[in-house]
C-alpha cells in the first residue's frame, strides 16, 4: 500500500468574503429565494429564507430540513429557490450541512471538483433544531474545519403539522397539543429553551452564534454574512412571527417581531469567538437607554395567548424580568453571579 | 482448499481464487477488512462511522488506513447512525462516492435515512454486518436487519466469503452509480463468520480497479451552484405514483447492469460467476436447498456427503436478494421435486409462518407449470451454529415430504429447544 | 335513492372553523331527516396556510351504500351546491402548483347553485366568476367575509346563515326545520336558529345562463409522466431573473411559472408612486418577494405573486403611500406602476377612488374582546 499525498486540512478553510451591507440602500436586488412558495400570508419564516440567501449570494448550497419551509415552500414539481436546494430529514440539518461540506471538501481536495469556497447553509425549524435535531447540530458544530451555517428559523411550534407545541414554544401558548381547557388552562408548562446560547456555550470550535429577527432585516443579512465569512461551523437562531400559529393578522408580522425584542422576550445577541455581546434594542435595554415594554403588549396581540389571565401575564413578565435583572449576561448566561 | 466440485465450470461458483492481476496482493483478512480495502480501491470520498458490533470492524480498518496515509477520504465519526447515513446521503448528492454501514438496531436507528436515500436515488454503498435485533441484546447473525429495507429500493447482496465481500463491494459501486440505476446498495456480511474471521483474499491493485470502476458522475442531478436544482420538494398524490414508477424501472434495469458488471469483472479479475445465484450440484438434483450468506458453507459440505450416499441433492445460494433473482430461481429449481429454504431470519405471522426468503421463493416458483413443493426452515438465529448434521437432517425431510402436500406448508425450526 | 353534495371553498385557516361548522351542520341536519352523511376536508389543503384557498365537503345520502364511494374521495365533482365563503375567491382557486387557476364553479353540476357570501351584487360577482358552458344558479348571502384565526373563532353567525341559505337553495339536501333542529342541538343557541331562518328567507337564487360570466385568464398544465420527469426528485431551480416587463434598468426576480399566489389574496396594496420615498422597506420585508424594482428605484408590486398580507402597508413610513384595499374592487393583475407611468393623473384619480370606497379591514386578527361590540358576549368562544 502506498501512502497517498494530501494537502493540509487548513488549505480548505477559505470562505467567501462577505462584507456587511452598509445600510438598506446597499442591499443588492438579486433574489435567490423568490415567489413560488405557498406559505401563509405574512410568513416571517419565508422572509427569513429570503434574507438568508440574499445575504449568502449565488455560490451557495442550501439544505432544508422538514418543516413549513419544506412543505409550504417547495411544492413538487416547482420551487421558489434560485440557488441549489435539497431537502433533509427533520432532525438532519446538522448532518446535511456536514455531509455536503464533507463531499465538497473531498472532491476539491482530490481534484475531482474545481476548488472554490461554496457557502453551505442548512436550516431547520424549532422542532427540527431545538428538539429533534439538537444532537446532529451539536456534532456539526464540532467540525472546526468545516465551513457551514446552521440557521434555526423559530416560529415557536411545529407549525407545518398544524401548530403543535415544541421545546421552543413559549410558556402557556395554545397549540393543537396544548389547548386550554376547562380543567387545565395552561397545558404547556415548559419554558422556552435558550438554544443559541446553549450551543455557543457547549461548542468551543463554533466561532459565531447569533440571534436575529427578520423584522430587523439589515441586521439579519449582516449576521448571516458574518457567520459565513468567519469560517468553521456557525449557528444563527431567528425568531419568526408566525401569523397562523401565533394567531394574529398577517400585516402585523413585522411589528410582532419588533415587540418580541422590545419587550425583552427575544434578546438579540451575538457571540463571536467566545465574546458575547447584546446589540440593537437589546443592548439599549441592558444599558438602560430603552425601557422594556410590558410583555402584555406582545402577548395580548396573539390569539395563542387569548386564554391568558392576568396572573399568566404576570408570570411571563416575572420570568422575563429575571432574565434581564438576575442573569450573568441577559439572554445568554442564565447563571447568577456568585 | 478447494473441492473439485466447487470449481466445476458453469456452476456459478465464486471461488476464492481467480486470476491475479498485476499489482494484486494476497492478504489474510476478514470480510470487514476486505470491504475496507474495496473502499480504498474505489477511492471513496466520504465515509461515516458509528460504533456497533459487528460491522464496526470495517470502520476500524478504514480508520487505520487513513491514519497511516494509505487512503484519503473525509472520515466522519457521527453522533448516531441516523446522522451517519444522513451525512453520506448529502455527500453523495454533491457528487462524492460514499460508504457507511451498520448492524442490527443501529441499522434501524438509521431507518429514516435509509428510506430517503433510496427515494432520492443516491448510490450509497453500505455494509451490513448482519446482527440480531435487540431486545434482548445479541451480537450474533440474523438477516432481519438488512431485510427490513427490502421493499424500499435498495439493492441487497449477501456474500459468503471475504473475497466475495471485496469483489461485490467493487461491483456494487459500478452498478449503484450507473445512471440507469442510481440506487443504494447494501452488502450483507454475516456477523462473526465474515466480520470476525480471516481468510486468504486476493486484493486487486488500484489501477485495475480504476479501469473497472468509472468515476461517479451525477450529471444533471448533482447539487452544485453550477447546476442549480431543487431536490425532493414536498409532493402530493399528483406525482408520487410516477416517482415510485421511476424507482421500479430503475430496479428492473439493475438486473441487466449487474450482468454487464459481473461479465466485465470476470474478464478483468477472473472471478465473479453468475451474479444472481450460485447453483451447487443442481444439474441432476431431485431436491434442492436454498439459502444466503455463510450458511452456504455447512450446506455445501452436507450436499457433498449426501451425494456420497447417492442422494441427488443440490443447493442454490441467493447472492442478490434485490433485485430478486426470480428467473434464475425458476430455471434452477423448476425441475426438482422439493425445495427446502433455510432462513436465517423470521417472518412472524407471515404466510406459513415462514422466513422471508422462503416466501419470496414460493412466490417466484408459483407461476411454474410444475412447481416444486417448498418447505421452510428457520435456523441459526442469533448466530447459533448451523452444522452439517443439521443440514443433513433437514434435507432428509425433503424426500419425506415430497409426496405429502400438507407438510409442504410447514415451517420447521432447526435446533431449537421446545 | 338520492345523494347530495356540498362543496365549501374558503380561506385556509381564516375560515377553517367556519367551513367545518358548515359541513358538520349539513350532516347533523341530514340526520334529522333519517339520512346519513360525511364531512371532510380536501387532504391536499392540510396543513392549511393563512389565506390559501381550501375546500371542505359535506355529502348526504339516504343509504350507506350510496355514500360509500364518497368515503374515499379527495374532491367530489358534480356538486349540488358550491359555497364560496369569501367573495374574493370568485376570481378562482389556485391552491398548489400545477393546478392552475380553477374556477369556483368548476365542480358545480349543471343547474346547481353557487352560494356566495358577499356584499356585492350578482353582476359584479359575475365579472369575477368564470364563464362556463352549462347554466347554474347564483345565490348571495349578504355579508362581509368572516375571518378568524387558528384558535379564536369569530362567531358572527356566518356559519348558520349559510346553513339557512343552503336549505333555501337545496331543500332536497337539508330542509330548514332540520337545520334549525341541528343548530339548536349542536350550538344550544336559539339566536343562531333565528339567524339561520332569517338568512333562509332572505336568500334568492338567480339563474346564470351558459356562457355568462367573466374571469381572469385560466392556466392549465399537462402533468408529465414518469419518463419525462427528472429522476432523483430533481427540479430545475428558478432563473435568477425574470422577464423585465418593461422595467428597463430595474430588477425583476425569477418567479415560479407554475404557482401564482394571487388567489390567496383578500386585500391588495394600492401604491402611491408619487409619494414613495424609496425607503426599500416594502420590498425588503415582503415574504413573497412580490416587489419588482423599477429603473427609477420605485417598487412595483407583481400582483400575481402578492398574497396580500399587508406587511408592506405596515412597514411603509409614508402615510397612505401603501394602502390595502379589498381585492373585490379590482379586475386584473396588471402592473400598477405601468398604469402610473402611462398616466399619473388618471392613476391618482383611480387610486383615490379605490381608497375612498374601501371596506373596513376584515382579517384574522383576534384577541379577547375584539368582537365584544359586534356579537353577544355569550357567543365569543375562547
Amino acid at each position: 500500500m502506498q501512502a497517498t499525498t494530501r494537502e493540509p486540512l487548513d488549505a480548505f478553510l477559505a470562505t467567501q468574503v462577505l462584507d456587511a451591507f452598509k445600510g438598506v440602500k446597499k442591499i443588492p436586488p438579486e433574489e435567490y429565494y423568490s415567489s413560488g412558495h405557498r406559505t401563509c400570508q405574512g410568513c416571517e419564516s419565508a422572509l427569513a429564507m429570503r434574507l438568508m440567501v440574499k445575504a449568502a449570494g449565488p455560490r451557495t448550497i442550501v439544505l432544508g430540513s422538514t418543516g413549513c419551509m419544506y412543505v409550504a415552500n417547495t411544492t413538487y414539481y416547482t420551487t421558489p429557490w434560485v440557488v441549489p436546494w435539497m431537502h433533509t430529514q427533520l432532525g438532519s440539518s446538522g448532518s446535511a450541512a456536514t455531509g455536503t461540506v464533507a463531499g465538497l471538501r473531498a472532491l476539491m481536495r482530490k481534484g475531482k471538483m474545481n476548488k472554490e469556497p461554496i457557502n453551505v447553509i442548512a436550516f431547520c425549524g424549532d422542532g427540527g433544531g431545538a428538539d429533534m435535531g439538537l444532537s446532529a447540530i451539536s456534532a456539526a458544530l464540532q467540525h472546526r474545519d468545516y465551513n457551514l451555517l446552521i440557521l434555526l428559523y423559530d416560529n415557536e411550534s411545529y407549525a407545518n403539522t398544524d401548530i403543535q407545541v415544541s421545546g421552543s414554544s413559549p410558556y402557556g401558548a395554545n397549540s393543537t397539543f396544548s389547548p386550554p381547557g376547562k380543567a387545565r388552562r395552561i397545558m404547556h408548562r415548559r419554558w422556552k429553551k435558550n438554544t443559541a446560547a446553549m450551543l455557543a456555550a457547549g461548542h468551543p470550535d463554533c466561532r459565531y452564534v447569533a440571534t436575529v429577527c427578520p423584522s430587523y432585516a439589515l441586521d439579519m443579512l449582516n449576521k448571516v454574512r458574518r457567520a459565513l465569512s468567519i469560517g468553521g461551523p456557525t449557528f444563527i437562531h431567528a425568531l419568526d412571527p408566525c401569523p397562523k400559529g401565533w394567531d394574529y393578522d398577517p400585516m402585523y408580522s413585522h411589528e410582532l417581531g419588533e415587540l418580541a425584542v422590545e419587550t425583552g422576550i427575544w434578546p438579540l445577541f451575538e457571540i463571536e469567538q467566545g465574546k458575547p455581546a447584546l446589540y440593537g434594542r437589546s443592548k439599549q435595554i441592558a444599558q438602560g437607554t430603552f425601557k422594556r415594554k410590558p410583555v402584555g403588549e406582545y402577548l395580548r396581540r396573539q390569539g395563542r395567548f387569548a386564554h391568558f389571565n392576568d396572573e399568566d401575564v404576570a408570570y411571563f413578565q416575572s420570568k422575563t424580568d429575571a432574565m434581564w435583572q438576575q442573569w450573568l449576561i441577559p439572554g445568554v448566561l442564565p447563571f447568577q453571579a456568585a | 482448499m478447494k473441492s473439485p466440485d466447487a470449481t466445476a465450470p458453469g456452476k456459478g461458483q465464486a471461488p476464492p481464487g481467480g486470476t491475479m492481476s498485476a499489482g494484486a496482493t494476497e492478504e489474510l483478512i476478514s470480510g470487514s477488512e476486505a470491504i475496507a480495502h474495496a473502499c480504498r480501491l474505489a477511492d471513496v470520498d466520504v465515509i461515516t462511522a458509528y460504533p456497533i458490533r459487528p460491522y464496526d470492524t470495517v470502520m476500524q480498518y478504514v480508520a487505520q488506513m487513513i491514519a497511516n496515509g494509505a487512503f484519503d477520504c473525509e472520515f466522519i465519526v457521527a453522533e448516531s447512525e441516523h446522522s451517519q447515513f444522513e451525512i453520506v446521503k448529502h455527500a453523495s448528492a454533491v457528487g462524492a462516492r460514499v460508504f457507511a454501514g451498520s448492524s442490527g438496531v443501529g441499522w434501524f436507528y438509521a431507518f429514516e435515512a435509509l428510506a430517503v436515500t433510496a427515494g432520492l436515488r443516491l448510490p450509497l454503498v453500505a455494509m451490513v454486518g448482519n446482527r440480531a435485533l435487540d431486545d434482548p441484546g445479541a451480537f450474533g447473525v440474523e438477516h432481519n436487519d438488512a431485510l427490513a429495507v427490502r421493499d424500499l429500493g435498495w439493492l441487497l447482496a449477501w456474500v459468503e466469503t471475504a473475497q466475495e465481500a471485496l469483489d461485490t463491494a467493487l461491483i456494487a459501486y459500478r452498478v449503484a452509480e450507473d445512471a440507469r440505476v442510481f440506487l443504494p446498495c447494501a452488502i450483507s456480511c454475516d456477523g462473526a463468520f465474515l466480520t470476525h474471521s480471516q481468510s486468504i483474499v486476493k486484493v486487486p491493485d488500484a489501477a485495475a480497479v480504476r479501469a473497472f470502476l468509472p468515476p461517479y458522475r451525477r450529471g444533471e442531478k448533482q447539487l452544485h451552484p453550477d447546476n442549480p436544482i431543487t431536490i425532493a420538494p414536498q409532493v402530493n398524490e399528483d406525482w408520487l405514483m410516477e416517482i415510485r414508477r421511476q424507482s421500479d424501472l430503475a430496479m428492473r434495469r439493475a438486473s441487466q447492469v449487474l450482468l454487464e458488471a459481473y461479465a466485465d469483472f470476470g474478464a478483468r479479475f477472473g472471478r465473479g460467476g453468475d451474479p444472481f445465484i450460485e447453483a451447487y450440484h443442481m444439474d441432476d438434483a431431485e431436491v434442492a436447498l436454498v439459502g444466503m450468506g455463510t450458511l452456504a458453507m455447512p450446506v455445501k459440505v452436507a450436499v457433498r456427503k449426501l451425494r456420497q450416499q447417492g442422494r441427488k441433492v443440490g443447493f442454490v445460494r441467493v447472492r442478490w436478494f434485490r433485485p430478486f433473482p426470480t428467473e434464475a430461481l425458476q430455471a434452477a429449481l423448476g425441475g426438482v421435486r422439493t425445495v427446502g429454504v433455510i432462513d436465517r431470519d423470521y417472518g412472524f405471522g407471515s404466510a406459513f409462518h415462514s422466513g422471508v426468503l422462503a416466501n419470496e421463493v414460493r412466490a417466484a416458483l408459483y407461476p411454474l407449470q410444475r412447481r416444486p413443493g417448498v418447505v421452510s426452515f428457520v435456523a441459526g438465529l442469533g448466530g447459533r451454529e448451523v452444522t452439517t448434521d443439521h443440514v443433513m437432517a433437514l434435507a432428509d425431510r425433503l424426500w419425506d415430504t415430497a409426496a405429502d402436500k400438507a407438510s409442504e406448508q410447514e415451517t420447521h425450526w432447526i435446533d431449537v429447544r421446545e | 335513492m338520492s345523494i347530495g353534495t356540498v362543496e365549501v371553498i374558503y380561506r385556509g385557516v381564516f375560515q377553517k372553523t367556519l367551513a367545518k361548522n358548515l359541513c358538520r351542520g349539513v350532516v347533523f341536519a341530514a340526520r334529522k331527516e333519517g339520512k346519513i352523511g360525511i364531512a371532510f376536508g380536501r387532504y391536499g389543503d392540510s396543513p392549511e396556510r393563512n389565506g390559501i384557498p381550501a375546500k371542505q365537503f359535506a355529502v348526504v345520502a339516504d343509504t350507506e351504500e350510496e355514500l360509500q364511494e364518497y368515503l374515499s374521495r379527495y374532491e367530489p365533482n358534480n356538486n349540488d351546491v358550491t359555497i364560496v365563503a369569501d367573495d374574493t375567491l370568485c376570481k378562482g382557486v389556485e391552491s398548489w402548483a400545477w393546478s392552475g387557476l380553477q374556477p369556483v364553479n368548476k365542480l358545480l353540476r349543471p343547474g346547481g347553485t353557487l352560494l356566495v357570501v358577499s356584499t356585492q351584487p350578482p353582476g359584479a360577482l359575475l365579472r369575477d366568476i368564470h364563464r362556463r358552458e352549462t347554466p347554474y344558479q347564483l345565490a348571495i348571502v349578504p355579508g362581509a367575509a368572516s375571518f378568524s384565526g387558528m384558535f379564536v373563532f369569530k362567531d358572527d353567525h356566518t356559519d348558520v346563515r349559510l346553513l339557512g341559505a343552503l336549505a333555501r337553495v337545496a331543500p332536497h339536501i337539508v330542509t330548514l326545520p332540520s337545520i334549525g333542529e341541528a343548530i339548536a342541538e349542536q350550538w344550544k343557541n336559539d339566536f343562531k336558529v333565528t339567524s339561520a331562518k332569517q338568512a333562509h328567507d332572505a336568500t334568492e337564487a338567480s339563474p346564470v345562463a351558459a356562457g355568462q360570466g367573466g374571469g381572469l385568464p385560466l392556466r392549465s398544465y399537462d402533468l408529465p409522466g414518469s419518463s419525462r420527469m427528472t429522476e432523483g426528485l430533481v427540479i430545475r431551480a428558478l432563473p435568477a431573473r425574470g422577464g423585465d416587463g418593461g422595467l428597463d434598468g430595474g430588477f425583476t426576480p425569477g418567479r415560479s411559472a407554475t404557482f401564482k399566489k394571487f388567489s390567496t389574496r383578500t386585500l391588495r396594496p394600492v401604491i402611491d408612486f408619487a409619494t414613495c420615498k424609496k425607503c426599500t422597506l416594502c420590498w425588503l420585508q415582503c415574504p413573497d418577494t412580490s416587489f419588482n424594482i423599477t429603473a427609477e428605484g420605485l417598487y412595483d408590486v407583481d400582483l400575481e405573486a402578492c398574497s396580500g398580507c399587508g406587511v408592506c402597508e405596515a412597514v411603509c413610513p409614508v402615510k397612505d403611500c401603501i394602502v390595502m384595499v379589498n381585492e373585490a374592487a379590482f379586475d386584473d393583475n396588471a402592473s400598477p406602476w405601468a398604469a402610473w407611468r402611462q398616466d399619473a393623473r388618471s392613476y391618482a384619480t383611480w387610486r383615490a377612488g379605490k381608497l375612498a370606497a374601501r371596506a373596513p379591514r376584515a382579517h384574522g386578527f383576534h384577541h379577547p374582546g375584539q368582537y365584544a361590540a359586534e356579537s353577544a358576549p355569550s357567543q365569543v368562544r375562547r
